[in-house]
Formats: structure tokens, C-alpha cells, sequence
């Protein structure tokens, strides 16, 4: 078993404001996509208007999930689980919505 | 390592194996949440695309206000959360960084829950829970407001629990009785409290921002 610890141990030493600037520069992202959405949201643009908000909410879970959980620098396992999840989250919502909307544009 | 060797647990030989599989662990977890989840927002989906004006006219007697401070909360929770499950998986005596981190999630976990009950206080004097009494003559407005409760209703549920693990990490962290530095169960709860905070990221939209354009 080699040492695992070997290569945080080589990097410069973590200190708190180094994790602050980090992690406060996705945190100022996530607020302004939050009030941009909020904003957007009073913008006359038809069907886009609520497209939009869905739209902002994915990058807003994207960078939290790949930044704040770690997810972009984790092993090849972890990412397979994350995208077990995400996979049938679209099965559920490509298969339930390609009848549903087949059914509203019939009747 | 022998600052490690403390957290070791049965049945793994080696802490990185420990590690690596409470990690796997809960990502398989946060994935069967992502599937429960994803249930009641697609059957939220379905009801506004059979109800497209009665969820507009809904959704415009939430209040913004309350929807939109609470996602600042939840996101600036998820900061202070981040901050202190990196500061503890760097190992470098952190101790005191972790602890207020924690401490702050906790803070921001309860504050969303007084935002959250005074908007619910405001909705049940707006009649607004499905029934006899509702407020909205639109047929489907009902709709919204029974998922509106049923989801929100379980998104507290799960913020709830995070903050009594939180709380706990805090807590012992405080009173010295757990180590903090390379302790995987501040990681695990992180990921955890996270996800609370991403299935709110994709309720602010459907519950707040449908019908603000009139």
C-alpha cells in the first residue's frame, strides 16, 4: 500500500484563505446565475421564459456538484455512480415525457 | 498515518479503502435520491404541461421574496459546507476553520427553516393548502399546491436531518471528541448536504418563477 497521502502532502500548504477564495469565487457564480434567473423570469420570451430558469438551475447543480462536491477530481467509480443516478433520472423523464407530450399535441 | 489509524474502522485493513467506500457509498445513496426526487418532479412536470395557465396563475402567489433569500441561504450554506469538508480532508490542523465552517452550515440550515415556516404561516393565511377553502378558482392550481407542499414538505425533512448530522460533526467537533483532520464522515455529510441544496436549485424555478411575466 503505498502512501495515498503523498500527493496533498506535496502540494502548498491548504490555508483558510485559500479555501475562501476557492470556493467564494463558485459561490459568487451560483448567486449571480440566482439572481439572473430571477431576473429573467419577468422577461416576456414565451415558452423560453420558464426554459431559461431549468436551464440556469442545470449549470447552477453543475457547478456544485462537479466544484463543490468534488465530483470533476474524483475516481472513475464515484463518477460511475453519479451518472448511474443522472442516467435514470433521464430514462424516468425521456420516456414519461415522449407520451405525455405526444398525448397534448393530439388532443 | 497514525493519526489516521484512529478513524480506522472494521472491516477494512486500509483507511483510503475505508475512504473510498463510504464515498461510493453515498454517492450510491444521493444517486437513489436523485431517482426520488426526480419522481416528484416529473410528476410535477407532467401536471404543468396539462395545467400550463393555472401553474402560472399558482405560481405567481408564491411569494418570491422568501423563495428567492432561502436559495442564497442554501447556496451560501453549501459554501461554508465545501470550506469545511476541504479544510478537514486537507489533514493540515484546520481544527478551528472546520468547526466555525460547521457551525455556520448549521446556522444557514436552521435560518432557511424560519424563512420556510414563515412562509408557510403566509400561505395558510393565503388558503392555500388544497381543499374546501383553497383560494384559486383555476382547475390544476390544487395541483400545484399539493406538490408544492409534498415536495417542499420533503425537502425540509431532508435539510432537517442534515443539520442534526451537521450539527453533530459541530458539536463533537467543538468538545474535542472527534477528529477532525482526514475524517471521512464530515466528506460523506457534505455530499449529502449538497445534494439538499441542488434539489432546491431545481425547486426556486418551477415553484417560484412560473407566471412572474403578466
Amino acid at each position: 500500500m503505498t502512501n495515498q497521502n503523498s500527493a496533498s502532502a506535496s502540494k502548498r500548504p491548504t490555508t483558510a484563505w485559500r479555501l475562501w477564495r476557492r470556493n467564494g469565487v463558485i459561490w459568487a457564480a451560483l448567486l449571480c446565475l440566482l439572481f439572473l434567473s430571477l431576473g429573467l423570469a419577468y422577461v416576456q420570451m414565451g415558452l423560453f421564459t420558464p426554459t431559461v430558469g431549468i436551464v440556469i438551475a442545470f449549470i447552477k447543480a453543475s457547478l456544485v456538484i462537479l466544484l463543490f462536491m468534488e465530483l470533476a477530481s474524483s475516481k472513475a467509480l464515484i463518477k460511475l455512480a453519479a451518472l448511474a443516478g443522472l442516467i435514470f433520472v433521464a430514462t424516468l423523464f425521456a420516456l414519461t415525457l415522449a407520451d405525455v407530450l405526444a398525448r397534448v399535441g393530439g388532443q | 498515518m497514525s493519526e489516521v489509524t484512529g478513524l480506522l474502522r472494521e472491516p477494512w485493513e486500509h483507511f483510503e479503502r475505508q475512504r473510498g467506500a463510504g464515498k461510493f457509498g453515498i454517492w450510491v445513496f444521493l444517486a437513489s435520491e436523485m431517482l426520488f426526487f426526480g419522481a416528484l418532479i416529473l410528476t410535477y412536470a407532467v401536471c404543468l404541461i396539462e395545467h400550463m395557465d393555472a401553474f402560472a396563475a399558482a405560481g405567481r402567489e408564491t411569494n418570491i421574496w422568501y423563495g428567492t433569500s432561502n436559495t442564497a441561504i442554501l447556496l451560501t450554506s453549501s459554501l461554508t459546507m465545501a470550506v469545511a469538508s476541504q479544510a478537514a480532508a486537507a489533514g493540515q490542523h484546520l481544527r478551528r476553520l472546520v468547526v466555525a465552517c460547521l457551525t455556520l452550515t448549521v446556522a444557514l440550515g436552521l435560518a432557511f427553516l424560519v424563512v420556510k415556516g414563515f412562509e408557510y404561516k403566509e400561505d395558510l393565511d393565503k388558503h392555500l393548502w388544497p381543499g374546501a377553502q383553497f383560494a384559486l378558482h383555476e382547475p390544476g392550481a390544487q395541483l400545484f399546491y399539493g406538490l408544492y407542499w409534498l415536495i417542499t414538505g420533503v425537502h425540509a425533512i431532508h435539510l432537517t436531518i442534515g443539520i442534526a448530522l451537521v450539527g453533530r460533526l459541530a458539536l463533537l467537533g467543538h468538545l474535542k471528541k472527534l477528529q477532525l483532520d482526514e475524517n471521512p464522515e464530515i466528506e460523506v455529510t457534505a455530499l449529502y448536504w449538497h445534494l439538499v441544496d441542488i434539489i432546491w436549485i431545481f425547486l426556486y424555478p418551477l415553484i417560484y418563477l412560473p407566471g412572474r411575466v403578466s
